[in-house]
């Protein structure tokens, strides 16, 4: 059953053959008319022998003809398709991209050896078109259909093997999707399948990896620890035994510092130490394994962002206060020209882009001692407790356009205004002579609040290293961005303002050119899933059952309805103008 | 009887009064009348002597000639007789078709042979079929005197011929008038027409409507004279067929003329006056 109601050409022609049909039934009424004899239509005269007849239907071959061509235009409209037999069916490739394929067994990596196969199966026995989708960490389609095993191979380079982790079942429903439940599926892998009775008749899973013991540097960081950087390296053994590795780690030109790291099965540890923060890069690499991808870590010095303050309050104990904890949070400038951010007790105009925090409350004398409503969800508020304190303020109400993130009662304590630039100006409600908050830990929060809120507001990168995979957020104010992948890809991004999410494909130090200011981050392969190879092994799950091989495959049929109407068309045509419309 | 079909024998009258029916030399035979015979009879026209045999009038010996020769001679005298024309009229309902002037073609051309016949010093008999061969009344008179000429039978010639055969003059001229559209042998049919006859003439008078298929549509056509009817599609191709059929007929009919020796031309009623020529051809009527 055609569903009309969902196409309406289709309706709409046929309402048409209803409307042919009365034009020729009301053009074929039958006139009365005497003749001498029935002698001379003997060849039309029935014999009357035999009770009842049935007259057929006196219509011309132009009406079959016009209602053949209505018809098989009712049936274009809806957009048929049929299914064609195919000899093979198509295929559709699922290949995995985690860096764990790039494990050697004598020298020859999964990824190798399933390229191996991929090729001999195309030269034995080529699918008639081909899909190739790639399991990273999100399944990605790697092009449309490929014919033969030169287009594949133009595909493959696309399959670097640098991701993070392998969404093989993301990839396969996917893969499934694509195929239209009719394609066979090919995973080629490192692993063996998570359920290795597979119920898919048209699902063949290969691995092509092998369970070797492996050392890897499963975590590694870099923080600022006051003058110093600290350094946090996280060594695992993914071996069945206890065994022992070579660690040495390079600060910038220094010496390699080698060290012995032995540890028992699938036992971690973890080495932390301190550099200089002048130290430009740390590099760390282990002896040489199956998987050479994740022995080795770069580390660059973490980004240091300060805000440069200018304090301009009149009142000399709230400034001596004020100053005292903006030093206690160790985010302030050494200098306070062109002021990023700027603290004073009236409206003064700040300069273009610095925030403002105006501190009000001086003098008031109502004090609060709670309860205190935060915004949990706010940056200012992040490890706020106010608990057992008392906070002076002016009981003043919300100012239109003031954010309230600590009130109390309704009177708000610490308010947020965003202006038409962007700027952010706080308002504090805090007079110290009554309060205690000063005594807490809670003011110098507040503080590093307000001042890592600004730095996350400054352009520049977030940070300067980062996993394999993940993304990387860049604060631009409008510059054209030029990203140098370590592989030499370059990737400009035209002039945007706001956040830029960088990806990270490979491991290695990446420049990011923002405007005249260049930056540098560092990209680390670090997955212990990944660099875990007990499970791999080489074998196949699941074969394409024989009786899958035939297949019926989807073809659109619109053309042939429609070219059988035009060849209708041409014939009503030709009669009618031969005159022999009528026969 | 209908007036218009009163009129149309009035109309064939004076168109008769232009034409004589051409006698053929073998119908020169009949009762004795005001024509010359083809043998000796008893007319003032002297055509021989011959010796007298017993049994011979009396009247006629040459008395002159017993006297000189003292034999018995008497005189032959061209005999004299009156021609007779048998008109048959096809009286089945056909010729009375509706929406078609064809009845009263019938009317007007048997006034015109009847009258032609007159003026060709022929007696004459009209036959109508019907249940049985019929003489109308008054047909020896002149047409416009004719009564009870009905086209309303259901039966064929043949048929009535079965039923009651007409009794007609020995050597006279017979001239059937029909549609001639009936399904049979016509052989049959012109042997016993032509059989005694001097010459046989049959004229096939059809309507426009008979002769040239409708135009193309449906059509539910009914038999005049059965009543039966039939839905039928005209297209060219089954104008064509009715063409062919009607060619046909006329073909079989014309042939089985020839086979009797008789003539037959067709006539079409809507034409008559102006294909009167047709019977000249055929050496029926002459100009008076």
């Amino acid at each position: 059953m055609i569903p009309f109601l969902t196409y309406p050409l289709a309706m709409l022609a046929l309402a048409t053959v209803p409307a042919l049909a009365a034009i020729y039934i009301l053009r074929n009424r039958y006139r009365r008319k005497q003749v001498s004899s029935l002698l001379l239509w003997r060849f039309q005269v029935q014999s009357k022998a035999g009770g009842a007849k049935v007259h057929r239907l006196q219509l011309p071959l132009i009406f079959f003809l016009e209602l053949l061509a209505l018809l098989l235009l009712v049936v274009a409209a809806t957009g048929p398709h049929w299914q064609l037999p195919q000899s093979q069916r198509p295929l559709i490739v699922v290949l995995d991209d985690s860096f764990s394929m790039r494990a050697t067994k004598d020298g020859i990596s999964a990824q190798t050896s399933a390229h191996d196969f991929l090729e001999k199966l195309f030269r034995q026995q080529p699918p008639p078109n081909t899909r190739l989708v790639l399991a990273g960490t999100e399944p990605r389609s790697l092009g449309a259909s490929v014919k033969n095993w030169r287009e594949v191979e133009n595909l493959l380079p696309q399959w670097k093997c640098w991701s993070p982790g392998a969404a093989i079942d993301s990839a396969i429903t996917l893969a499934t999707e694509l195929g239209k439940q009719q394609a066979n599926l090919l995973v080629l892998t490192d692993h063996k399948p998570a359920d290795e009775k597979i119920s898919n008749p048209r699902l063949e899973w290969r691995a092509f990896g092998s369970a070797q013991d492996n050392f890897a540097i499963v975590n590694a960081s870099r923080t600022v620890f006051g003058e110093q950087d600290r350094c946090l390296l996280e060594i695992a053994n993914f071996s069945g035994g206890a065994r022992t590795t070579k660690l040495l780690v390079q600060t910038g030109s220094n010496a390699p510092q080698s060290s012995v790291i032995s540890l028992g099965a699938h036992e971690n540890q973890r080495l932390v130490f301190n550099i200089a923060f002048s130290a430009p890069s740390l590099h760390a690499v282990l002896e040489k394994d199956s998987l050479a991808e994740d022995n080795e870590v770069q580390l660059l010095p973490p980004i240091r962002k300060r805000v440069r303050v200018q304090v301009a309050l009149t009142n000399e104990n709230s400034s001596t206060l004020v100053s005292r904890t903006l030093e206690a949070t160790g985010l302030r400038a050494a200098i306070s020209e062109n002021p990023e951010l700027v603290i004073h007790e009236t409206d003064t105009v700040t300069s273009s882009n610095s925030w403002s925090l105006r501190w009000s409350g001086d003098g008031a004398t109502n004090a609060y001692t709670g309860p205190f409503i935060l915004d949990n969800s706010h940056p200012l508020a992040a490890g706020v407790a106010l608990e057992g304190i008392v906070w002076a303020a002016a009981s003043a109400t919300n100012s239109p356009g003031d954010v309230p993130v600590i009130l109390a009662g309704n009177v708000p304590l610490l308010s947020v205004r965003e202006d038409v630039a962007g700027r952010r100006h706080l308002t504090l409600n805090f007079n110290p002579a009554l309060s205690t908050l000063q005594n807490t830990p809670d003011l110098p929060i507040i503080f590093f609040n307000i001042l890592q809120w600004r730095i996350a507001e400054m352009p520049g990168l977030k940070e300067s290293n980062t996993r394999l995979g993940a993304e990387v957020i860049l604060k631009t104010t409008g510059e054209t961005v030029t990203v140098t992948q370590p592989d030499g890809e370059k990737k400009v991004f035209p002039k945007t303002g706001g956040e830029l999410a960088l990806e990270t494909p490979v491991p290695g130090i990446y420049s990011v050119a923002t405007g005249v200011v260049t930056n540098l981050f560092s990209v680390n392969a670090m997955t212990a899933d990944e660099s875990d190879l007990s499970a791999n092994a080489t074998s196949q799950w699941g074969q394409w059952s024989e009786d899958t091989q035939r297949r019926l495959e989807e073809a659109s049929a619109v053309w042939i309805f429609g070219l059988l109407a035009a060849a209708l068309l041409a014939t009503h045509l030709y009669l009618i103008a031969s005159g022999k419309g009528a026969k | 009887m209908d007036a218009a079909l009163r009129q149309s024998l009035r109309d064939g009258e004076m168109l008769g009064a232009r034409y004589a029916l051409q006698i053929p030399q073998v119908a020169a035979s009949g009762i004795i009348g005001s024509r010359a015979g083809r043998r000796a009879g008893s007319s003032i026209d002297f055509q021989d002597y011959r010796e007298y045999q017993p049994g011979d009038d009396l009247r006629f010996i040459d008395w002159g000639i017993y006297a000189r020769t003292d034999r018995l001679t008497v005189k032959l005298f061209r005999e004299e007789v009156t021609p007779h024309l048998d008109l048959i009229l096809d009286g089945s309902r056909s010729m009375n078709l509706e929406g078609t002037i064809k009845s009263t073609a019938v009317a007007q051309l048997a006034a015109l042979l009847a009258t032609s016949a007159a003026n060709a010093q022929c007696s004459q008999a009209v036959w109508l079929s019907g249940e049985g061969f019929q003489r109308l009344p008054n047909d020896t008179l002149s047409p416009s005197a004719w009564d009870k000429l009905e086209l309303s039978s259901s039966r064929t010639p043949e048929q009535s011929y079965e039923i009651l055969p007409p009794k007609f003059r020995h050597l006279g001229v017979r001239v059937f008038v029909s549609d001639l559209l009936w399904p049979g042998e016509p052989v049959q049919l012109l042997r016993r027409l032509r059989e005694g006859a001097a010459a046989l003439f049959v004229i096939q008078l059809l309507a426009r409507d008979d002769a040239t298929p409708p135009e193309h549509g449906n059509l539910r056509v009914v038999d005049s004279e059965t009543g039966i009817e039939n839905e039928i599609y005209i297209d060219s191709s089954s104008a064509k067929q009715y063409a062919e059929n009607l060619a046909q007929l006329q073909q079989s009919w014309s042939d089985a003329c020839r086979q009797c020796g008789a003539q037959m031309t067709t006539l079409i009623a809507e034409d008559l006056e102006s294909s009167l020529g047709e019977l000249e051809a055929i050496q029926l009527l002459i100009p008076a």
